[in-house]
């Protein structure tokens, strides 16, 4: 089990002066972050643009300097402490839209990042085989899809056999056929006790595959748990989005939040505040066409979470000045 | 696998990269013209130089064939090593590099070997060819101590050259920034650093390009020292009997040494903390 206790990284930026036109000063990043990675989990890192969620993966993988706080590993009961070197041995790390290019072929490509970790050109052969991209050992890198590139970049973090995975925003740019591979592929890898972190600004996409979120935003974890658990905590119930034909019917004995009637078609978003919802509309004689359960989006969540209006969690930029959050309980910090 | 062999297979696999490159087979023909070329030039037995010397000594001859580096392979080396560290960066490759057990230390190193020999193995190519060039038309070979301090400093001064780059790129994010601060730092050393040594004899009230004057040649030789493409024929001057610019031997080495050691050290430390 990775344990990451209070890790705290915050990018320096610009902030000149007319004396220090090179002054730099502390700006956004991860602000003590505490999580656990258990062994075969999937964790969903979820939240806006500028959340933290890529730093906090580059200080898992040993990219960026840990400033204050620890990454410890559970063996055998014990916890050692680990390093940048130590973490990068253990852990396979999968940036976001890796742009591979120029005439190097696939297999050389993969082979120079497996050279730098000691492993053999069969692991690399291996790997492009487990990918998908067995047939494209040879083939120049630029002329890679954008799906390949993804797929590669998979094969370079899995060079090493990691027990921890980080992936960030693995699913941009793969087709639904390539998406489903992709997601088969990890469940597999959390059988041989792989834990996995993916980050992703998108709840939808990481419900189905992800054991646990943990919820950021302005570079720290304002909720981590099952999706059901955390909405349950910030009090958030999920929707129903229920369509039928012919007039709408009377939907005034449940909470309604919205509904619109076009061309002799209705649609309701119901809030699923009641046991056995269903059975009640159908108690009820209403017909329906479609009855789709919608859990909390990441904008509920976090509004939930910060106590911020839709409109300022969208156009919230992170600042240097980390203004302090409501946590859960909703104390401020 | 130990540390060095690594560090080797890195350069093999960054040197295979640059000198299979396109931009090297557009620049071949351009070094062939260069060094060859000029020791074709320098050693034609007629050749008669502006201030009425004529060479007739092989490494007389490499000597001002020395130019042909300074001029071509430098600039070879800058455009050879500008995106080394900005395009990897650019692309999202270097973060997967980081990411590796490799200390950063040793990618570092690896990357200037690699780099480093991708331009000097060509160029020493074609120095070994000059000498044969300078053999048929002196009908003398060039000492073997001659040939070997000629490779050696071309060595060096492509190994800056290379460094100096690389530093460049490491601290750019975008290719355009990256090439402006290498070719710009070529163009300083290669032919405004005439006008830094006429600057400073002027305000130091030594008479300007005085060929004869002591005072002159003092300075010039001094600040020489300052420059890599001074240092570099410092160093090819310690083979030539008649040139006395009031440096010591063990000043051009120490210089040498300076310009080698710095730059790479500090090119290490900045890929130390480098950030994706």
């Amino acid at each position: 089990m990775l344990e990451l206790k209070n890790v705290t990284f915050r990018h320096l930026i610009h902030a000149p002066t007319r004396i220090k036109p090179w002054r730099k000063q502390p700006g956004p990043g991860v602000l003590g972050v505490s999580l656990r990675l258990q062994p075969g989990e999937i964790l969903g890192l979820v939240g806006p643009n500028g959340a933290g969620k890529t730093t906090l993966l580059r200080m898992i993988a040993g990219v960026l300097p840990i400033e204050k706080g620890k990454i410890h590993l559970n063996k055998n009961g014990t916890f050692e402490a680990l390093d940048g070197s130590s973490l990068r041995t253990v852990v396979g790390h999968m940036p976001e839209q890796v742009r591979w290019q120029g005439r190097q072929t696939v297999e050389d490509a993969l082979f120079e990042l497996a050279q730098m970790r000691g492993s053999s050109l069969k692991r690399v052969n291996d790997l492009l085989r487990l990918v998908g991209l067995a047939e494209r050992t040879k083939t120049p890198l630029s002329s890679l899809s954008q799906g390949m590139r993804q797929r590669l970049t998979l094969a370079a973090a899995l060079l090493g056999t990691p027990k921890y995975l980080l992936l960030d925003e693995p699913l941009n740019g793969l087709d639904p056929v390539a998406a489903a591979a992709f997601i088969r592929l990890l469940k597999q890898l959390t059988t041989k006790g792989v834990s996995i972190v993916i980050s992703s600004h998108q709840v939808e996409g990481l419900q189905a595959i992800t054991d646990r979120v943990a919820l950021m935003h302005r570079g720290q974890v304002l909720a981590c748990g099952t999706l059901e658990a955390i909405a349950q905590n910030l009090g958030l119930t999920s929707t129903i989005e229920a369509r039928g034909i012919g007039d709408a019917p009377d939907f005034s004995w449940c909470n309604l939040t919205e509904q619109t009637e076009e061309k002799g078609q209705w649609t309701a978003v119901l809030h699923d505040t009641q046991p056995n919802m269903l059975a009640e509309v159908l108690s009820r004689g209403i017909d329906f066409t479609a009855w789709i359960p919608k859990p909390p989006g990441i904008v509920e969540m976090l509004c939930a979470a910060t106590g911020m209006d839709v409109e300022e969690v969208g156009l919230d930029i992170a600042t240097a000045a980390m203004l302090p959050h409501r946590r859960l309980g909703g104390e401020e910090e | 696998m130990n540390d060095g062999v690594r560090i080797l297979a890195l350069a093999r696999r960054v040197f295979l990269d640059r000198v299979k490159s396109t931009r090297m087979m557009i620049m071949l023909p351009i070094l062939v013209l260069f060094l060859p070329g000029m020791a074709w030039g320098f050693s034609d037995p007629d050749i008669i130089l502006p201030g009425g010397h004529q060479p007739d000594e092989p490494m007389e001859v490499l000597f001002y064939a020395s130019l042909g580096v300074v001029f071509g392979a430098t600039m070879c080396a800058v455009l050879l090593a500008f995106d080394g560290v900005s395009r990897d960066r650019a692309s999202g490759v270097f973060e997967l590099r980081l990411a590796q057990p490799m200390p950063r230390t040793h990618q570092a190193i690896a990357l200037v070997l690699g780099m480093w020999q991708a331009i000097f193995i060509p160029v020493a190519i074609l120095i070994f060819i000059s000498i044969a060039i300078i053999r048929w038309r002196l009908g003398e070979w060039a000492s073997v101590g001659d040939a070997l301090m000629h490779l050696l400093a071309t060595s060096l001064i492509l190994l800056w050259y290379v460094v100096f780059t690389l530093l460049a790129s490491s601290r750019t994010k975008d290719q355009g920034t990256a090439i402006a601060f290498g070719v710009g730092m070529w163009f300083l050393f290669t032919f405004l650093w005439a006008l830094v040594t006429t600057m400073v004899a002027y305000a130091s009230g030594v008479t300007i390009g005085e060929q004869n004057d002591m005072q002159w040649i003092a300075l010039e030789g001094a600040l020489d020292l300052l420059s890599p493409n001074g240092v570099y024929h410092h160093l090819l001057e310690t083979r030539l009997i008649d040139i006395d610019r009031g440096v010591a031997a063990w000043q051009t080495w120490s210089m040498a040494l300076a310009w080698t050691a710095l730059p790479t050290w500090w090119f290490i430390r900045k890929m130390d903390e480098l950030q994706p």
